[in-house]
Parts: C-alpha cells; structure tokens; sequence
C-alpha cells in the first residue's frame, strides 16, 4: 500500500498516475475532512473506463496512512509568485517533525516533497528513525526530466532517448552534469554550442518558478507527480532505475549528514547504490556552498 | 490505422506481430510462401484478441497483393544456414527470395518503408534497395536495435539496474565484425566507463557480439527471435507514430563515415519518412578502425553478391 499524505494537486495526481500504471493500490490522507474521500471516489469512478484495477481509498485518519510500504509527503505550503523555495521553511517544518516522528515502520519508505526540498528532507532524515536510504527527497529527477524535455524539444528527437543527470539542490543552484546528458549515448556536443547547452541548463533552473509564475495559483505538480510516479514504482517493483533523489550524504565530495540528489539505484529498499559521480572543481565547490545553505536553514530555523 | 505487411511468418516475423500487435501500432499482413501458416497464425492471433484487447487487423495470405499500400513493410523472409551449407548457397537463396519481395512491394506498395531482416542483412538490404528502386532513407535493415538491446541487457544485468535505463549504440555491420561503442553506453546518462571496470566492460561487448551466437548453441534447432522480434516492432513503431528516435540502423551510405555504396550500421533519426538524418559521431582512431573493418567484411559480401547477382535480372 503507497500512502499519500496531501491530497492536493501533487498528492491526487500522484495517486491517479500510479492508479494508471498498475503500481499499487493507493491511501489518500488530507487534514482536510473530505478531499482525500472525494478524489479517491472520483478516481475509482473512472475505473471502469479506464481500466485500472489498483484500489485508490481516501481517509481522514492520519494514523491509516502512517504504516504504509511507501509514504509520498505532499504536504505543506506552496509558493507564491517570487517567492524562494527557502523561504517555506519555516511553514513546513512542523509538518515534516510530526512526520518524522510518527512514521516508524521500520520497512516504510518515505518521500520527500514539500520545499525546500533538500532541506526538509535533511531535517527529516535527521529526525526519522529510518535508515537514511529509506528517506529519498524528489529532487534531481524532477530537474533531469525537465532537462530531458528542453533538449528534446529542442531537437525534435523522441524524449526517450535523451536522457540527463541533474544532481545538487533543488534550487537554482542544481547542478546539470553535462557529461551525463546524452541523446541515444550520443553527447550534446555532437548537437549543441556550449551557449545552447547553457540556455538549456538556464531553462531547467528556471523551469519550476516559470510555472508557478504562469499558473498563478499554484506550483507544478504535472511534472512531479509523474516523476514520484515513477519513483514509487522503482521502489515497489524493485526495478533498481537509476534516478538523482536526495539523501542524506555520508562524506561523499566531503559532505556529511545534508540531504542533496545523487544518482541513486533505486529498490524495494530505497536506495540501493549511490553513484559518485565525477564532478569539476567548480562543481564540488558548489555542491558544498548548497549544503552550506541548507545547514544554515535548518539552523536559523532552530 | 496503419498498415504493416510481414513478409515471412517465422518466428521472427510472428514474434514482430505479437509485439506489433499488443501495442496496437497497426493492422498487420502476414505473408508467407508456406499455403496455410500465415492464415493459421494470423487467426490464433486473433482468437486471443478477446483477451488481449487489441482492436488492430491481423490477416494471412500467401499473396503478395495482400500488402497493398502498405506504411511499411518487414522483410524476415529467407532460410537459415543448414548444418554443411555453403554460405554462397545461402546467400543465393536469400537474395532470390528478398528479390521477388521487392518487386512485389515496389508493385503494390510503392510508398512503404522496407526494413529488411533477412540475413545476411547488410547484403540483402543492397537487393531490396536495387530491386525496390526506393530512395535510400526508405529501405534499411534491422540489426544495430538488437545488437544494442542486447548489449544493453548485459550491462544491466552486470550492475543489476533497470534494463530500460541504459542506452548502447551498436555500429558496424551485422555480424562478429559488429562495433560496439563503449563511450556512447550509458547508464541513465552516466557513462558506462565510469561504473564498470575496461574489462568487464570487454567481456560485455564481447558477449555482444556472440550474442546471436549463444541463442543458437543454446537453442540446437533455430536462432533467436523474441529480441528480433520485439527489435522490429520498436523500428515500426519509431516510424508509424514518427517519433523520431535516435538509433542505430543499417543504412546505405554515400560518403557517411568515409563509406560508399554499402549498407552498415549507423546511427540515424528514425520518423515517418523512414530515415530522416544520419548522424556522424566523432569517432577515435580505434572506433574508426573497427568500423573499417566492419565494412570491409561488408564490402567483401558484396564481392560475392557481384558474382552472380545483377539488378533487374533474374538469377
């Protein structure tokens, strides 16, 4: 059973790509009395037409969610035009303390969504008596398939065929690994000026605030449910897929203890393997000014 | 709909159906010599479509009419080498079997895509493409797909990751001569290089290239076909839904890597009019040898083809 707590635009959809791809039977909590039933019943009232048979439920018990194989964390504040992802910390943090203390099921995977992510999910990990592989923050896949799009957008090539690394903080200063982009194994070089791939690492930066800026209203959540989709999916079908998701760190590039995406192979047990990958000296250096970043937030916070 | 016509009903051919099929790309036609064995497949097929849930046309005929206006058409057709044959025999064979293919589909399908299966491939898709009059970005053969699937595979199992996240790009002709290139192989974009040691690496390619090889030892009786077969719908469905896919085809080449007028796998973009680019890598001297000597086996299959083949005329 995939548990989902937040049943807002990430939450449902979340629980409606994995209805469609057959992954496990779905749990919706909410806080608010009602949604989670009302979105649950909506989607099992598709069924018939679209044939799914995992069973999606809503439930306005926290305690039903809490015992979950996997638990997808959605809740919390979303951010506003111009807003910084940092600066929903403080709105969130409560939530995920009360999280990471009640949810101890030893087997439980848990995923972290709320921003700032990798701060959050630092402060989770830290908190959380689960072994730190099992506490995963959405992070570097959601950048890298936004990566994916541009560049195949960009080049008119099926998007299964590009594929892309982004690692670091999901924040503007994520880090796209160039040499880990490639269409067909092909390198982007063979395809784009060193300008074209910075505009397309730009793009990617830029991707989320772009779509709060034009929505309005809310954050992306087409994006990331798909992602947490898959994500889910790796984990439940032990498939060992190869994404960046952000975990707490052990001395890797001298970082301890902070949660930032690596290449991950992802399992029924969470993480499996990280991948280190070979980074520039630029690159190093920026990875720690972001862990720098998120101990300072969590530390302010305090 | 779509229409793909199959020429050969073996188990190549069936096994491309099933795929073809499941994925509801596009009314088939199974064509055979054999009277009965493509309308017999063509009909259990059907019967499990109950079940299985496609809604495209699946039909049996041992006439080439049959294929009429088809999208695209699979040439799978051909014998295998028998224990004691001369691979002269074979080729003579084979070339008279794509040869009257091709005259049918330049006949009833003139705008369908060719790719051509049959073996030896670089040799029969010179045949098809001499035969059919077709331009050259629309008839090309199958081979690097299934060399890279299974390259792919074998780096997946090694690192026990997920099949689908490792992407290959096989080169080179059809055969032991066949290039793998471990610098474009990776793992969710990260370099296989990076992951696994020079040496596994080189067992791995090296299992590639005996890939087809270990089907047959293991099987005694036939070669294999799940992966040609799920190799061919993948390039049918590349090019009916044009999704313009980067991978690696045998392609008839015009000066593309130094080569001219032979067929040899290269990487291309795949879409509705068949191949719409052929991609040029920077290769390393080595890579480049390697192809180099692809192709001069390539070039001496021509050689054979030469002596008792000419276009138009029946051998």
């Amino acid at each position: 059973m995939i548990g989902i707590i937040g049943s807002g635009n990430i939450g449902a959809n979340t629980a409606f790509f994995l209805a469609e791809k057959g992954v496990d039977d779905v749990m919706l909590y909410d806080v608010q009395e009602g949604l989670a039933k009302g979105k649950a019943l909506d989607m099992m009232e598709a069924a018939p037409i679209r044939g799914y048979r995992t069973r999606i439920s809503g439930t306005d018990t926290q305690e039903d969610v809490l015992g979950c194989d996997i638990i997808i964390l959605t809740a919390g504040a979303f951010r506003a035009p111009g807003m910084k992802r940092e600066e929903l910390f403080e709105a969130n943090k409560k939530i995920i303390k009360n999280y990471a203390s009640k949810i101890t099921n030893p087997d439980t995977k848990v995923i972290i969504v709320p921003e700032p992510m990798d701060s959050l999910t630092t402060l989770f990990a830290r908190i959380s008596s689960l072994p730190s592989v099992q506490v995963m923050g959405l992070g570097g896949v959601l950048d890298a398939t936004r990566l994916r799009f541009f560049i195949s957008k960009s080049l008119s090539v099926a998007m299964e065929n590009v594929s892309a690394q982004v690692i670091g903080r999901h924040a503007d200063d994520m880090i796209p690994v160039k040499n880990y982009c490639s269409v067909s194994g092909i390198s982007l070089d063979n395809f784009f000026s060193e300008e074209e791939v910075e505009e397309l690492f730009k793009q990617t930066r830029e991707a989320g605030n772009l779509i709060v800026e034009l929505a309005g209203r809310a954050s992306a959540y087409y994006g990331p449910s798909a992602v947490i989709a898959e994500l889910a999916e790796a984990i439940t079908m032990d498939t060992g897929r190869v994404l960046s998701v952000s975990h707490l760190l052990k001395g890797e590039f001298g970082i301890n203890d902070i949660a930032l995406s690596l290449p991950c192979v992802i399992g029924k047990k969470g993480i499996s393997k990280v991948f280190e990958p070979k980074l520039s000296g630029q690159e190093i250096s920026v990875l720690k000014k972001s862990a720098d970043l998120i101990q300072k937030t969590i530390k302010e916070a305090d | 709909m779509h229409k793909v016509s199959i020429i050969g009903s073996g188990h190549v051919g069936a096994t491309a159906v099933y795929y073809i099929a499941e994925k509801n790309l596009a009314d088939i036609v199974m064509v055979d010599v054999v009277e009965g064995l493509p309308q017999a497949k063509a009909l259990d097929y059907l019967h499990a479509a109950p079940m299985r849930k496609y809604s495209v046309h699946i039909s049996g005929t041992n006439d080439y009419k049959d294929i009429k206006d088809s999208d695209v058409v699979v040439i799978t057709a051909g014998i295998p080498r028998k224990p004691g044959m001369d691979r002269m025999d074979l080729m003579k064979i084979n070339v008279d079997i794509a040869k009257t293919a091709s005259q049918a589909i330049a006949e009833y399908a003139p705008n369908a895509i060719v790719i051509v299966v049959s073996n030896p491939l670089d040799i029969i898709a010179m045949v098809t493409l001499q035969e059919s009059g077709f331009a050259l970005r629309k008839v090309f053969g199958m081979a690097g797909v299934l060399d890279s699937t299974r390259f792919r595979y074998f780096i997946a199992d090694e690192l026990g990751v997920w099949p689908g996240d490792v992407t290959a790009m096989v080169l080179g002709g059809h055969g032991d001569s066949m290039v793998p290139l471990s610098r474009y192989t990776r793992v969710n974009g990260i370099p296989a290089s990076e992951l696994l040691s020079e040496k596994t690496l080189e067992r791995l390619i090296n299992r590639t290239r005996t890939g087809g090889g270990e089907i047959v030892s293991l099987l005694k009786h036939g070669s294999a076909f799940y992966a040609p077969g799920a190799s061919v719908a993948k390039m049918v469905e590349t090019i009916v839904k044009d999704e313009k896919r980067v991978i690696p085809v045998s392609a008839y080449l015009r000066g593309e890597y130094g080569f001219n007028d032979i067929f040899l796998g290269v990487p291309v973009l795949l879409g509705k009019n068949g191949i719409e680019k052929i991609i040029e890598l920077d290769l390393e001297p080595e890579e480049k040898k390697a192809l180099e000597l692809s192709a001069k086996a390539v070039e001496e299959g021509v050689e054979t083809l030469k002596t008792f083949y000419r276009p138009g005329v029946s051998a």
